[in-house]
């Protein structure tokens, strides 16, 4: 009796945890961090004003895990803000949307403009000290904040700005976008480096070789901005799933779709544009 | 027939069967554990076995290791796995030490006062006080650690030629040895507390009094008596707090600074604000390269070392416990 109540129970939690109307969809995806304000925004447009019935579970676990979860058949999709790998195998990428990496400083600093290779020489270790970037307004050394190995906001560092070489000991590795933002936020001498979608207040976005980082610049082909990247969602190859489809056509060409990437931070790529 | 049916099919029946079902139960996580550490140790062994006894020793960086080793794993053949762990080590031990010894310090006379002095209403608040304050989350404590302590210490306590001296090299933000044993203090004293008070609590009240009958004033009856009788409790209660120190990840790698650096106390005053990463955060850090087998090794290497080092120190524990037990008071 006893062991038949429990999985009565166990059933009743499991219905409970699955949306419970009828036909419902859940689609589960994870990946990257960089991606998850976009995505989120999507998801939730998608279901309250498109499809009811169609549900997004997502965890922000980094790009990199996510294609992993991917290939092993734990995720439907995962969000990515790097280019395809050889390690990807069995996995299509599908360009979604553009976003910039910014380079950020503290209000408080009054450059407004640096170099891709100033910023790598910072991160290389090679520029310590503000006052060897003109225009700074500051004799202080500069802290140079980052990411950790986690995630594709680190990869498209590493690949855009380094040269794939490791940056300096002196660069603090955080383990989120967020804390990159508290961190620049907190510190007078700081430079960070994040998404589009994490601009506001309390950090300035750097002018890169002189264009600035705003989604207007980004969304142009070819990509002016010198920091700007797909984000991708993957999929893995050769498995037909018409719901996620159709979300991936909604949101690669529908307007409103459009104006959802925007407004939470991203740059819509393919979108047509809104009738006035 | 019916004397027969009665002691079999009853009370001894069911007896039995609660035996052996709980003894099952024994079996089973016995066994899982026994698995579990099986399982951390041949996944580590390529690590251990490729590097022998340099794997603790100092040598390059081991950001470049890791990264090496990680990229080697991406190719398939030829796998890299030299690592030398001791700026992690050092790391491990200059934040745990600290801590732990600050700890043992204040709690000790905070258990002392709770326990002796404190006026009973006192007590009645501080007790539950100190029992939330150990099952609190680390997490919270790290965000304190990151939005509070960290730019504080950054801004207001290095000064900028202390930065400027070691430019290029590292950064002195705030995120710190310093910040990092303070908030692990601050996280380890409470159960520190509440395990000290215990054996306090449990001396035999005659033996206090014996002492103050004879004349002897109370701080020293508490000293000499108390705090000597409770010593089994005191050794159980910082082997607790070691372990929990040695074992915290996330807190650590919000706010010990994430690079692997040694801070050398030969660079004088600012060796307080250098950064650096203990083990645990290492493999929070690294999580996304264990798709790569050198680097999962490396990784499972970095949590054998954390597992033999928490069953060193209860087995550390239980023998001191046990040298002390003539003593009298248990915990």
């Amino acid at each position: 009796m006893r062991i038949k109540s429990l999985a009565i129970s166990v059933i009743a939690l499991v219905a409970l945890a699955v949306p419970a109307s009828a036909g419902a969809v859940t689609l589960i995806g994870s990946g990257s961090v960089a991606a998850q304000p976009v995505l989120e925004a999507l998801f939730k447009t998608y279901t309250k004003e498109v499809n009811h019935k169609v549900h997004f579970l997502y965890t922000a676990n980094g790009g990199n895990a996510g294609v992993k979860d991917v290939q092993n058949g734990t995720s439907q999709f995962a969000g990515q803000a790097r280019t395809p790998l050889p390690s990807d195998a069995g996995t299509t990428y599908i360009k979604m949307f553009l976003d910039g990496l910014c380079i950020d400083v503290n209000p408080k600093n009054k450059l407004s403009n640096i170099s891709i290779q100033q910023t790598h020489d910072i991160y290389r270790g090679l520029l310590t000290n503000w006052n060897q970037l003109p225009g700074s307004g500051l004799e202080t050394t500069i802290d140079p904040v980052g990411r950790d190995t986690n995630g594709g906001t680190y990869n498209f560092f590493l690949q855009a700005v380094l040269n794939n070489e490791l940056p300096s000991s002196n660069v603090n590795a955080l383990t989120a976008d967020g804390l990159v933002v508290n961190a620049v936020k907190q510190d007078p001498s700081a430079i960070g480096y994040d998404g589009l979608a994490w601009q506001g207040k309390g950090q300035k976005a750097l002018k890169v070789n002189g264009v600035p980082c705003v989604s207007s610049k980004i969304s142009v082909e070819p990509l002016k901005y010198p920091l700007s990247r797909y984000l991708f969602l993957v999929l893995p190859t050769g498995v037909n799933n018409p719901a996620l489809t159709k979300f991936i056509d909604w949101a690669r060409r529908d307007p409103v779709a459009g104006e959802v990437i925007a407004k939470a931070g991203g740059v819509p790529a393919f979108n047509k544009k809104a009738k006035k | 027939m019916e004397e027969e049916y009665l002691p079999e099919y009853g009370p001894k029946w069911s007896d039995q069967r609660a035996e052996r079902m709980l003894g099952a139960l024994v079996c089973a996580v016995v066994g899982l554990l026994l698995a579990m550490i099986i399982t951390v140790f041949a996944r580590a062994w390529p690590s251990f076995a490729h590097n022998g006894l340099a794997w603790f020793g100092a040598g390059g960086s081991v950001e470049e290791q890791l990264n090496q080793i990680y990229l080697s794993g991406l190719s398939g053949a030829n796998y890299v796995y030299t690592f030398h762990g001791w700026q992690l080590i050092w790391s491990t031990m200059l934040i745990t030490g600290g801590a732990v010894t600050i700890a043992l310090f204040c709690s000790l006379f905070v258990s002392v006062f709770i326990v002796e002095f404190a006026p009973e209403w006192m007590r009645n608040i501080l007790q539950p006080v100190v029992r939330f304050l150990a099952s609190v989350p680390s997490v919270i404590y790290g965000l304190l650690g990151v939005l509070v302590i960290v730019p504080f210490i950054g801004n207001h306590l290095v000064t900028e030629p202390q930065k400027a001296s070691v430019a290029g090299v590292i950064s002195l933000s705030g995120y710190s040895l310093l910040a990092a044993v303070l908030i692990l203090t601050v996280m380890i004293a409470p159960l520190m507390v509440s395990i000290f008070s215990d054996g306090l609590r449990a001396v035999r009240p005659g033996w206090l009094e014996g002492s103050l009958a004879l004349g002897v004033n109370r701080w020293r009856t508490t000293w000499k008596i108390a705090v000597r009788t409770a010593r089994p409790a005191i050794v159980a209660g910082t082997v607790l707090a070691v372990a929990r120190a040695i074992g915290e990840a996330v807190m650590l790698a919000m706010v010990s600074g994430s690079v692997a650096f040694a801070p050398n106390p030969a660079d004088g005053l600012i060796f307080i604000y250098e950064p650096s990463r203990p083990l645990a955060p290492t493999i929070v850090k690294n999580i996304d390269s264990l798709g790569s087998p050198p680097a999962n090794a490396t990784l499972f290497a970095i949590a054998a070392v954390l597992l033999f080092s928490a069953a060193f120190f209860s087995l550390a524990g239980w023998v001191a416990r046990r040298a002390m037990r003539k003593y009298g008071a248990t915990a």
